[in-house]
């Protein structure tokens, strides 16, 4: 362990009774963006939750920009954290509830409002900042929980599987300005169970499984294993079997059904089945895509190769 | 950007509860529920004007003010002081994790403490609302009754809004400290309300001050009807502290409870489901 990193864990554990959530884990996360890849249930959630404080470690340490987390809220004023969880105050517009939130930091009522509506033109919410939460889309949803994330200026962003859920647009839209964040000198933490998300925002991760992180460094290093098992990714569209129909003329598609009104790929080329889908979203052609997700089958499946080897 | 001090995080907390506070399914249920003494004197009132004459509790007949104290001991202080104080104090924080929100307020630059303090101050406000109002329309139902005076009964009335607030304070510190510190705080608060303090109540003796009511009971200021149930039952309560030694014994009871309650849930962890 290294003591320059932003977050710097020490023989790192917890527990929750008789399950452990984290395994003895020592790792120093470099200023930057870091990716935090696992699979669901492989520890990422309680790893977030330790370094922003909302568990204790049962043993060992964890320090995030130098300090302890545990017990020591004055660290938020320079850590904004956007959970996983899709929870709001539903009645409660963009604006009022990102203003309310950055008002718990000490900031007077038209700073905290100037403040938020700046957080939203960030997040390309300014024309939805007067709408309800509860009538958001579950990409604005996203963004508005990000932009509450960022609104205080911290100096480490910590992002739980910000893109989850979100439509392809949305989800480059959001790419783009984490790695713009990134660039404008921000440390970032963001996990994901799903490889060419974190690899379009960064090259470094930190791989984590059964509470074990198992790697750490440069993404290209995994990426030809996670080339050899296929991706599955479910699309929830206006119109499944048109975009069916496009994906059946490309060779990298292996296989489709159909779910409701969703349709589930599997695909073994990724990035090139994301960038094709990102361009039909955009183009209009296959009606309204409104939720895209993938299931960690394939990433269980590479990390259950790299733990036998 | 450094730390807010405690009383100005909890404000700001308060500005952020009191309307998803006051919006909430438990207000509107708790409102309905705040309607019965007020359905109940509408009834006494029009009942006393047309069919049934003059209020009578065995065959005496019970002037407005008796009957407004009576509701005001009876229905507001043995039974929604202690079911509001329930259902609000044991849900300050549990209703933030369960709906997941916790989380915006725990990663913010302010003490957990001051997340308890100032849910606890908009439970104080929205109950007052809730409250209030409802007395004050069945004062002036019930007062006029059997020639009552609303003016000559009108600083009872402002002693008896006094207490039901230092009541909602209470009864709110002590099952927020229920609600941070003890895995299911409903089942224990109502057995606490409704099992533990009117029990020990009954007996001579220390035990009754390990209650609210008892300090509560000081505070009314109502005489009761004689030679009935509830006289005899006032009789058994009238052991009772002076009002100064009830308001300092509350006073200490909201500070105590409140400062264990914060101490738990800044040493608790919340772990959401998923």
């Amino acid at each position: 362990m290294t003591a320059a990193g932003v977050v710097a864990a020490d023989h790192l554990s917890k527990w929750y009774g008789q399950v452990i959530g984290l395994n003895d884990v020592s790792v120093s996360v470099p200023p930057g963006v870091t990716g935090l890849l696992g699979p669901n249930g492989a520890g990422k959630s309680t790893f977030m939750k330790l370094i922003t404080g909302q568990l204790k470690p049962s043993k060992g340490a964890v320090t995030v920009l130098g300090e302890p987390i545990w017990n020591n809220p004055g660290l938020f004023a320079r850590i904004g954290f956007c959970p996983e969880q899709d929870a709001f105050y539903e009645r409660m517009t963009g604006l009022e509830w990102v203003t309310a939130l950055v008002r718990l930091n000490g900031v007077g009522d038209a700073q905290a409002a100037a403040m938020a509506g700046r957080a939203l033109e960030q997040v390309e919410l300014t024309d939805a900042s007067h709408k309800k939460i509860g009538a958001y889309s579950k990409g604005m949803r996203q963004r508005v929980k990000m932009a509450q994330a960022l609104v205080h200026d911290p100096s480490l962003l910590i992002l739980d599987e910000p893109l989850s859920g979100m439509d392809p647009i949305a989800r480059r839209k959001s790419i783009r300005m984490i790695k713009e964040w990134g660039r404008a000198g921000k440390s970032i933490i963001v996990s994901s169970h799903i490889l060419h998300e974190i690899e379009s925002m960064t090259a470094n991760i930190l791989l984590i499984n059964q509470g074990r992180i198992l790697a750490e460094g440069n993404v290209h290093q995994i990426r030809d294993l996670i080339d050899e098992h296929p991706h599955t990714v479910y699309i929830k569209a206006d119109e499944p079997r048109a975009l069916a129909r496009e994906f059946l003329t490309q060779d990298d598609v292996l296989s489709l059904k159909f779910e409701d009104e969703a349709v589930v790929v599997q695909t073994a080329r990724p990035d090139v089945f994301y960038a094709r889908l990102t361009e039909l979203a955009a183009s209009g052609q296959i009606g309204a895509i409104h939720e895209v997700t993938s299931p960690d089958d394939n990433l269980q499946a590479v990390f259950q190769y790299l733990v036998k080897a | 950007m450094s730390t807010p001090p405690l009383w100005s995080s909890a404000t700001r907390i308060f500005d952020l509860s009191l309307g998803q506070m006051l919006w909430s399914r438990r207000s509107v249920f708790l409102g309905i529920l705040l309607g019965g003494p007020v359905a109940l004197s509408a009834l006494i009132a029009v009942l006393t004007r047309t069919s049934l004459g003059a209020f009578r509790i065995n065959g005496a007949p019970v002037a407005g003010p008796t009957i407004f104290g009576m509701i005001i001991w009876l229905l507001y202080i043995r039974f929604i002081l202690p079911i509001l104080g329930v259902f609000y104090g044991t849900s300050l924080i549990a209703d933030e994790v369960d709906d997941k929100t916790i989380t915006y307020l725990f990663t913010r630059p302010i003490p957990r403490s001051a997340v308890l303090l100032g849910k606890y101050l908009a439970y104080l406000a929205c109950t007052v609302l809730l409250v209030l109002p409802s007395v004050v329309l069945v004062y002036f139902l019930i007062v006029p009754v059997g020639g009552g005076s609303i003016a000559a009964a009108f600083p009872s009335l402002v002693m008896d809004l006094g207490m039901l607030i230092v009541g909602l304070a209470s009864y709110g510190a002590v099952f927020s400290l229920v609600g941070a510190r003890i895995k299911r705080p409903l089942v224990v608060g109502l057995v606490f309300a409704f099992g533990w303090e009117p029990t020990v109540l009954l007996f001579p003796g220390y035990l009754k001050r390990a209650t609210v009511a008892y300090y509560l009971q000081a505070l009314v200021t109502h005489e009761m009807p004689q030679d009935s149930a509830v006289s005899l039952l006032m009789q058994v309560f009238h052991e009772v502290p002076s009002v100064a030694t009830s308001l300092l014994c509350l006073a200490a009871i909201v500070a105590l409870t409140l400062w264990l309650a914060g101490r738990a849930v800044e040493g608790r962890e919340y772990v959401l489901e998923q």
